[in-house]
């Protein structure tokens, strides 16, 4: 139909989502069965929706996402085999053993009807523990494999903006499962806030609106509290001001000696 | 006529005692009753009859007249006190009653309130406030002066003396004082939300063309004549009394129609022809709305203005589906032609994270990890939180920027006392007491600092490693 394809002016519609990988260290007998022996590391990155699914052990991915994206391509270290991983169905995940940490580069391409073009992420692939500083540091294996699974996810939110009529249709026909808003689960550790680090641990981590609202709290403080300091400062440069004004007035009525 | 009750005796019936007919209806209640005074017919008449013990046990009570202390004395003391809100200790002394305690403060204190006068940095001076008409000097002479009579500008303009400055106006000074406060408010960064921003701008408007006009008509109405006052009460008069007659004289008019023509309605009337064009007007309107609606969506109308029609209304249920399914809706600016290119393709929230301009962006980083902020990433960049972290990079910015200003000034001050300080020690011999004048000129922040640029550079350090933002450089 010739409406389908106008732009809803004035509307933008967003999708919640997530992106990250989970990492499991492998046992003696898993990785003797491996051809690759030194992989130490069992991985799974992935694009899902925001929202946990109720009861299931996964962080995100209640909603089938392939409603509006097409395919989601992971491209792997070239030392893989066949590194551009195509996903073109629900789950759009890829899973691997590994020994290393590198940046995966995934794309994500909408259907058809969207009308937009693809939207590229890079994530780091996270296989090694969460610090409180954010160094990498590397623990022995008997370590890490007590320490349980790493979760490295980041929540985003992909927006179109105008979208055209039959497409914006499709995603209003889709209920979004929204994020929880009590915490029921670890939260998911991000390294723009350390202080969530011991939030984090203990178990398969959720993300709820609640974060977003602890976010928006930090933020707030900070500007309260640049704000505050600009004040002084802007005390400190009146006072200054005035004094050099002095200072001039004082050079000015000193005489030169000759 | 026979009455009931003489048909009955005629028929021979017994008198009717306990039940009574329609036709006789009691009497005794009503008379019984007599209404009080000082209650109305009305509200007798709801609670009389039904109630008629509790009303009629007492007059309504009027409210008690107040006890104006003329039974018992109260004693009275002369006692000296304190005015805290003076800044000497003068004791002064007053009759209070004996009952009040001792220590109790002087009520009036409470009134003495000092006016929150702004004050501004050169460098916001330079960058905002410059005004063709007002130099520094005067605008800084002027903010004194309202400081010093607390903003109150009739003794403000009556003191304002500004050596070698033009003669200005109450206006003059309210529009420059105002014009600065506005401007400060609208750049410094705020801490409250953008409503109460522009409420506090508000309180600072001036509109000194309008206060003019206003000034000239109560003048030209207090500078009337009695023979213009009384003119222009006749023709006021005359006026109303034209407005009758025409009325008077339209209905008849109509009357007179009606009788020979025998027409009903539908007159050729001046009201009904108004009446007439505005639903012309109204269908026209209506027409352009449709029009639009159909052409486009909503968000482009034609003509912005008079078309509320347009307009989707934002309903309680809307928004719940909005919400639901992560709409958002903006109105779109109606002048900008919407093209191919212009359109803002699909993309990840985060990729819209604000960035602070190059040259700060480092001292902003900065800033912003001793607060634990990395301004580079959320961890929830949800449209909300970006817009915050806007305003959390505009408030760093601008901190960073009066610091800047801030150390600038600090090297100008230590090059000027460094030149001084020369000049003192070449002029020394010369006049032995110079340096005790200096120091007692300069004395609240570094002591004695003339002596040598060292000393007062370690001055300054202690007042920048006090701050917890440090500086970096």
């Amino acid at each position: 139909m010739a409406s389908d394809r106008v732009r809803v002016r004035g509307v933008s519609i967003y999708r919640p989502i997530i992106y990250g990988n989970t990492a499991t260290v492998l046992t003696q007998k898993e990785r003797d069965a491996l051809p690759s022996p030194d992989h130490t590391h069992k991985w799974t990155v992935a694009v899902r929706s925001a929202a946990s699914p109720e009861g299931a052990e996964q962080v995100g991915g209640a909603d089938d996402l392939s409603y509006f994206i097409k395919r989601v391509t992971f491209k792997l270290h070239d030392t893989y085999p066949n590194p551009s991983r195509n996903i073109d169905k629900h789950p759009f995940e890829v899973s691997e053993t590994g020994w290393g940490e590198f940046d995966i580069h995934i794309r994500i391409t909408f259907i058809a009807e969207s009308g937009e073009k693809a939207i590229s992420v890079y994530h780091h692939l996270k296989l090694h523990p969460w610090t409180a500083t954010g160094e990498p540091e590397i623990p022995p294996l008997d370590v890490a494999i007590k320490a349980g699974p790493v979760h490295s996810w980041q929540y985003d939110e992909i927006v179109f903006h105008d979208p055209y009529q039959n497409f914006l249709n499709i995603l209003t026909s889709h209920p979004v499962t929204h994020l929880p808003k009590a915490k029921r689960k670890p939260v998911p550790f991000h390294l723009a806030h350390p202080g969530s680090l011991d939030a984090s641990k203990g178990g398969v981590p959720e993300f709820t609106s609640l974060m977003e609202k602890e976010e928006a709290e930090r933020l707030e403080e900070a500007r309260q509290a640049i704000l505050a300091e600009q004040e002084r400062w802007r005390a400190i440069l009146v006072e200054k001001e005035k004094e050099l004004e002095r200072l001039q007035k004082q050079l000015a009525a000193t005489p030169l000696s000759s | 006529m026979a009455s009931a009750a003489d048909v009955r005796s005629i028929l021979s019936l017994p008198e009717p005692s306990a039940v009574a007919g329609p036709s006789q209806p009691k009497k005794q209640a009503a008379v019984s009753t007599r209404k009080p005074e000082g209650i109305s017919r009305e509200l007798y008449s709801l609670i009389g009859p039904s109630a008629p013990s509790l009303v009629t046990l007492s007059k309504p009570q009027l409210k008690q007249k107040p006890n104006l202390g003329g039974g018992s004395k109260v004693k009275w003391e002369y006692r000296a006190f304190k005015n805290s809100a003076r800044q000497d200790s003068l004791e002064l002394r007053h009759w209070v009653k004996a009952s009040t305690p001792a220590d109790e403060e002087y009520p009036f204190v409470k009134y003495n309130v000092s006016s929150n006068v702004f004050t501004y940095s050169q460098d916001e001076y330079t960058r905002f406030l410059e005004d063709k008409e007002w130099s520094k000097e005067e605008t800084d002479y002027l903010f004194q002066v309202a400081r010093d009579y607390d903003v109150r500008w009739f003794i403000v303009h009556d003191r304002y003396d500004f050596p070698g400055g033009t003669p200005r106006t109450v206006d003059d000074l309210k529009d420059r004082y105002y014009s600065v406060c506005r401007k400060l408010v609208r750049n410094r960064p705020w801490e409250g939300d953008e409503t109460s921003k522009s409420q506090l701008i508000l309180t600072y408007h001036f509109d000194k063309e309008r206060e003019l006009t206003r000034k000239k008509y109560i003048l030209s109405l207090e500078n009337r004549t009695p023979e213009q006052i009384a003119e222009e009460e006749a023709l006021f008069i005359e006026v109303k009394r034209i407005e009758q007659n025409e009325r008077r004289f339209r209905k008849e008019r109509d009357e007179l129609l009606r009788t020979i023509a025998g027409i009903e309605s539908g007159l050729p009337d001046i009201v009904e022809d108004e009446g007439l064009m505005n639903l012309a007007i109204d269908t026209k309107k209506k027409k352009r709305g449709s029009m639009a609606m159909d052409i486009d969506s909503p968000s482009t109308p034609i003509v912005p203005a008079p078309t509320p029609i347009v307009k989707r209304p934002q309903t309680a249920k809307n928004a719940a589906f909005d919400a639901a399914n992560c709409i958002i809706r903006t109105d779109p600016p109606a002048t900008i032609p919407v093209t191919k290119a212009a359109h803002q393709p699909a993309h990840l929230r985060s990729y819209k994270l604000p960035v602070p301009k190059a040259a700060v962006a480092p001292k902003i980083t900065a800033a912003l990890a001793e607060l634990g902020i990395s301004h580079s990433r959320l961890v929830m960049p949800t449209r909300d939180n970006i817009m915050q972290l806007e305003a959390l990079l505009e408030a760093t910015t601008s901190l960073v920027d009066t610091k800047r200003v801030v150390d600038k000034i600090g090297y100008d001050i230590r090059i000027l006392k460094s030149r001084l300080g020369m000049r003192e020690s070449q002029g020394a011999e010369g006049h032995p007491d110079a340096m005790d004048v200096d120091e007692g000129e300069v004395g609240d922040d570094g002591r004695a600092q003339s002596v040598t640029s060292a000393r007062s550079a370690r001055n300054r350090k202690q007042v920048r490693t006090a701050s917890k933002l440090e500086y970096r450089y």
